[in-house]
């Protein structure tokens, strides 16, 4: 009886394990893929947080490991049994990931609409854009704030930071993205750089600006429409 | 087929006795559920210096009521700070005869269902003559608490092991979750350390005057205190949206008067195991 036991055991892992490879081959040949799954559960964390949120956005983020593969025209596509969607993606490689239970219920998978190689997903908490392109840096400050205090909600090791600044990031073409500090005394021009949107990316070459707040009251005006406003903690 | 379903595993993080997973938000309705096959090598029980090779039943399912399966055990998320996991715990306590923990599988070794009063005693088995230790469910409570999002520090206690139903076990632990070794890779790494109660430690690990009549051990009455300690490994592999090959290796040294029982054979130990699961 053990023998047979085992004999079935041996049998019903074969079998399981010749099924899991060649689904995976079919599956996972077709390009590189992730689960909508866990990019559901990274981002509805922003979604259920009670706390202070109004002046925050909350992203999906696509991160190839090689640079340069973000193109004009990448989407991410969801696709389940009968959910098929696109999720438009910005030039640093963000959506918005729509939370649909049917998607969930199905194991959706999310796969870029051409090849990229290697990606993950990240959840970006960033600062909502102006219309007017104007930011008082007290707004700033309280949105870096608000931004913190999830950060503190998810990571207690945030908890000792404090918020410093916000950077700025352009589009790398096409726009004019000076930044100007604007105080009562006159306009500053902010030093433009060259550097990654967040930690981790493996694009650094967007223009950026790093504002570190100040005591003075005064305005960040940008003279086009930021792809993104990043808090700074240190 | 008893013997298929003596032993499960966990295919998260968590690859402490009384597994854990992370909490896991998910739509109103839903689950996410785990279910494979694959092998397991362990010593025979804690402290065996043989071991024995079985077949894996894999089963890991969470709820979006925050209730969970994993492997032998089962709880409820009760929080909802993305920083503490606290709740009930429940688990089955395996059996241990003669042959090990579980049952036998290979069939080897003399009968353990009848009780006999003539034995012939295996020198190499110490647990020949013991009274066989029964499956218990177990209740207690587990803690984590997150120091980072991929550090976890993790506490649990459960209560009803042994034949009496008063041993109770304890561990603390930390995990490092999900590092990130290329694509579709995970490894999660573990070390801990587990308590018991003199009542755990005497029903596993202890040998009465009449335990000692029937199997030639010595008598030994062990206290209660730190029982082992453990690093584990384990390591996930996403062949696809639906396959995973998940993997661990754990190793475990007995420590205090649970190493010094003359059923131990060989304090440190060596658990390994691989499996395919199905994401449903």
């Amino acid at each position: 009886m053990m023998r047979l036991a085992h004999a079935t055991a041996c049998v019903c892992l074969l079998g399981t394990a010749t099924m899991a490879v060649s689904q995976a081959q079919a599956q996972a040949s077709a390009s590189e893929w992730a689960s909508y799954r866990d990019a559901y559960r990274a981002v509805v964390v922003f979604e259920k947080y009670g706390g202070a949120k109004n002046l925050l956005q909350n992203h999906l983020q696509l991160v190839p490991r090689e640079k340069g593969a973000l193109g004009e025209g990448l989407q991410l596509v969801l696709s389940g049994k009968t959910v098929q969607t696109s999720l438009a993606l910005d030039a640093l490689g963000r959506g918005v990931l729509p939370l649909v239970k049917a998607a969930y219920d199905e194991n959706a998978v999310l796969a870029p609409n051409h090849r990229i190689g290697p990606f993950s997903l990240r959840s970006r908490v960033t600062i909502a854009p102006q219309a007017d392109n104007i930011y008082d840096t007290a707004e700033l400050r309280a949105a870096c704030e608000q931004a913190l205090g999830f950060a503190r909600y998810v990571d207690a090791g945030a908890r000792a930071r404090q918020c410093v600044g916000v950077r700025l990031v352009f589009p790398r073409k096409g726009v004019e993205s000076s930044v100007k500090l604007r105080r009562l005394d006159g306009e500053q021009a902010l030093p433009m750089t060259q550097g990654a949107a967040f930690g981790g990316d493996a694009d650094a070459d967007f223009p950026v600006v790093n504002y570190r707040f100040g005591a003075d009251k005064a305005q960040v005006v940008t003279y086009s429409a930021p792809l993104a406003i990043v808090p700074l903690f240190e | 087929m008893k013997k298929l379903f003596a032993l499960v595993l966990a295919v998260s993080g968590s690859a402490a006795s009384a597994q854990t997973p992370t909490t896991n938000p998910m739509p109103d309705g839903s689950r996410d559920m785990y279910a494979g096959l694959g092998v397991v090598s362990a010593p025979r029980y804690e402290g065996a210096d043989r071991r024995k090779t079985s077949a894996l039943p894999v089963l890991q399912v969470q709820w979006s009521n925050g209730i969970f399966v994993s492997g032998m055990s089962a709880g409820m998320h009760l929080s909802n700070s993305p920083t503490v996991e606290y709740g009930p715990l429940l688990a089955i306590h395996p059996r241990r005869t003669e042959s090990g923990f579980g049952g036998r599988v290979g069939g080897v070794e003399g009968s353990t269902l009848a009780p006999s009063t003539v034995r012939t005693y295996d020198s190499r088995n110490p647990l020949a003559g013991m009274e066989e230790i029964k499956a218990r469910p177990e209740a207690g409570a587990f803690f984590n608490y997150y120091l980072a999002p991929e550090w976890r520090l993790t506490s649990s206690v459960l209560a009803g092991a042994g034949n009496d139903r008063n041993g109770v076990r304890g561990e603390f632990g930390i995990q490092r979750l999900a590092l990130q070794l290329g694509a579709h890779h995970t490894v999660s790494v573990t070390a801990a350390v587990s308590f018991v109660n003199r009542a755990y430690q005497q029903n596993y690990f202890g040998v009465t005057p009449a335990q000692a009549m029937a199997s030639g051990n010595r008598v030994y009455h062990p206290d209660g205190g730190v029982k082992d300690v453990r690093i584990g490994a384990r390591w996930n592999w996403a062949l696809s949206p639906s396959w995973m090959l998940t993997s661990s290796l754990q190793a475990t040294r007995l420590a205090g008067d649970a190493k010094d029982s003359p059923l131990v054979q060989r304090p440190t130990n060596l658990t390994v195991s691989t499996a395919f699961a199905y994401r449903f």
